[in-house]
């Protein structure tokens, strides 16, 4: 086991991986940037490391400040969170090359799995099925035959970068023309690249991940699944398991041909399979997310187990040392990302004093949240201000727990995006189960305010 | 689909026929003039990655050990770091670390010796890689707030240097 871990991140996962190192009795060293010095993972810390400036790029995006700070301070092994470099298989390469642990999938397991395409080919041969799609696009003719064999209607996609740049739905051969020349010149702009490829087009569909566990011996389990069906453009909102839209038996399909197809591929540690469900209720893979994930909470509750911990006993070369049948999921357990956002304009991230916090409390709710009355949210990072997930015996329980919850919770002298989650937990398309990945985006968050407000 | 696999592997040939005579034999030129320890070049899906054995790129400054004991007591850098906003608190003539590593004072440097704004004062070693310490400003070097070889991160301390009235 590890000697000491340094804590590659912020906010509110650093005092996730501080917990579970503790729980394992392993010293933590935090690595924070000038904006953190007053964060709550510096104060909580056994030691602190101050690594850069405000900015990312020379701080948490900094393979170099880590690795130095890690070194200086005697560690054998680095955590690296969700998002800045934790699915980066240079920086798990560089940590390895001095003679430390990267805690997640060594860096050939990344870098086997680094490409979107090319991970849905290699799953695809074991067995996942995948969503229909075309080669890359030599020219308008290729793209029209190709959309005609996939079928209408289908996502002009670029082969380069995401966050929708160079992305089109398109209906009709017509649409397809006009919307190549668009799509070729925006990913030329935006990534350099103005290769394009095409994607079957789903409507309706509610987005199902699979939580995974493999050790180096190819000893793997699956935790379940979780529905993040609730985003807001591509933003994941509130996550809940099981997924309401699934029979057992039908996640049950979904869930063994995850954890087959990632162990025979060679996959290591913790991952999430990422699938879109159509209203058939056949699932098509899309991607796969090699890091601990912001949702993880969710399976925590149902499971009973420390993922955290899990993803470093296991990155230590511990042996799993339990099988499929050990693991019992029970009940029913919602997440609501909490954001310094402002609903009311466009989601406006939000920065400043909070003045006051008060976290719920009672049977089944736990909050993850690097808050306290006071705390000066910087401007410089992600919005994301905590997490509240509540559990329940079933999904009715949940649900009530979970109002009362969110109606106990105070975050005072910042906007967030608390009145949002009032209202979906009254909403009759979220009780129902019934949200699809685009519903929020369709109809406007404005409406199920309004509905909110009226009822 | 077999037309297409076809053309990606004559593109493949292609480049590494042009990794192996240009791009490499470059890349370990400039390697070994350089302080760096390692040197990547990626481009159309392709990545070169070179590196120098482990002992000669980041061997910290003979006398740095590994720190023996905790670079920041929980509670003290809170205290005795609230003030340190910019790494160069110019007006005070305190000059902070410009990065996280250890710290060795410039050859020959010696205290009271008078400085000019800009001057070379140490380095803090990051992986291998030498980060300057300068004067903020014109005047004299009055102490040397860690030893050389210790430990350093990010804005900590590291010189007094006493402006000219």
């Amino acid at each position: 086991m590890f000697s000491k871990i340094l804590i590659a991140n912020r906010g509110e996962i650093a005092l996730r991986i501080q917990r579970a190192c503790a729980q394992l009795g392993i010293p933590s060293v935090v690595a924070y940037s000038e904006a953190d010095r007053d964060s709550r993972a510096v104060q909580l810390a056994d030691e602190a490391v101050c690594i850069g400036p405000a900015e990312s790029r020379r701080s948490y995006l900094s393979a170099s400040a880590l690795l130095s700070a890690a070194l200086v301070a005697g560690c054998d092994a680095i955590h690296p969170g969700y998002g800045f470099l934790s699915e980066d298989d240079t920086f798990a390469e560089m940590v390895r090359a001095h003679g430390l642990t990267f805690i997640g999938p060594p860096a050939e397991v990344l870098e086997r799995f680094a490409s979107k395409a090319g991970t849905r080919t290699l799953l695809g041969k074991h067995g996942l099925p995948t969503i229909p799609g075309s080669p890359m696009l030599r020219d308008d003719a290729h793209a029209l035959a190709e959309a005609e064999r996939i079928d209408y209607p289908v996502l002009i996609k670029p082969s380069a970068g995401g966050g929708g740049k160079g992305m089109r739905m398109v209906r009709s051969p017509r649409e397809l023309q006009q919307a190549m020349t668009i799509c070729r010149s925006e990913a030329m702009a935006a990534f350099h690249d103005d290769s394009l490829y095409l994607e079957k087009w789903l409507e309706d569909n509610r987005h199902v991940e699979v939580q995974v566990v493999v050790d180096r011996y190819g000893n793997g389990v699956h935790v379940g699944e979780r529905d993040c069906s609730v985003q807001r453009r591509h933003q994941k909102l509130v996550e809940e398991a099981r997924s309401p839209a699934m029979s057992d038996g039908q996640r049950e399909a979904l869930c063994e041909a995850a954890i087959k197809a990632v162990v025979e591929a060679g996959y290591e540690n913790l991952g999430t399979l990422e699938f879109l469900l159509d209203r058939e209720g056949k699932f098509y893979f899309i991607e796969i997310n090699c890091r601990i994930q912001v949702e993880h909470p969710v399976t925590e509750m149902l499971s009973g187990m420390d993922l955290v911990c899990e993803q470093i006993r296991i990155a230590a070369g511990e042996p799993l040392g339990y099988t499929q049948q050990d693991v019992s999921l029970r009940g029913h357990a919602i997440e609501f990302r909490i954001n310094a956002e402002d609903t009311a304009h466009d989601f406006r991230p939000q920065a400043g004093v909070v003045e006051t916090y008060l976290p719920p409390g009672g049977p089944g709710v736990r909050m993850d949240s690097h808050l306290y009355s006071g705390y000066e949210v910087p401007p410089y990072y992600d919005s994301m201000l905590g997490k509240l997930i509540v559990w329940g015996s079933d999904r009715h329980e949940a649900l009530a727990r979970s109002r009362q919850a969110l109606d106990e919770i105070v975050v005072d002298g910042i906007v967030t995006n608390l009145p949002l989650h009032r209202a979906l937990v009254h909403h009759r398309t979220f009780l129902d189960g019934e949200f699809t990945t685009n519903l929020l985006d369709r109809v406007g968050s404005a409406a199920f305010l309004d509905a909110a407000a009226a009822a | 689909m077999s037309d297409e696999m076809d053309e990606e592997m004559q593109d493949g040939r292609a480049t590494i026929a042009r990794l192996a005579e240009h791009v490499v034999p470059e890349l370990i030129e400039r390697l070994t003039k350089s302080e760096l320890g390692e040197l990547e070049v990626r481009e159309n899906g392709w990545r070169v990655r070179l590196r120098k054995p482990l002992g000669e790129a980041v061997a910290p400054p003979a006398a740095a050990a590994r720190a023996p004991h905790p670079v920041m007591a929980p509670g003290v850098h809170v205290a005795s770091h609230s003030s340190a906003g910019a790494p160069r608190d110019t007006a005070r003539g305190i000059v902070a670390s410009p990065a996280v590593g250890y710290f060795a004072p410039r050859r020959g440097i010696e205290i009271g010796a008078a400085v000019s704004s800009g001057d070379l004062l140490g380095h803090v070693d990051v992986l291998g890689v030498r980060h300057e310490v300068v004067s903020p400003v014109n005047g004299a070097l009055r102490a040397f707030e860690v030893e050389s070889g210790q430990a350093v991160e990010y804005g900590q301390p590291i010189a007094r240097v006493e402006a000219e009235a």
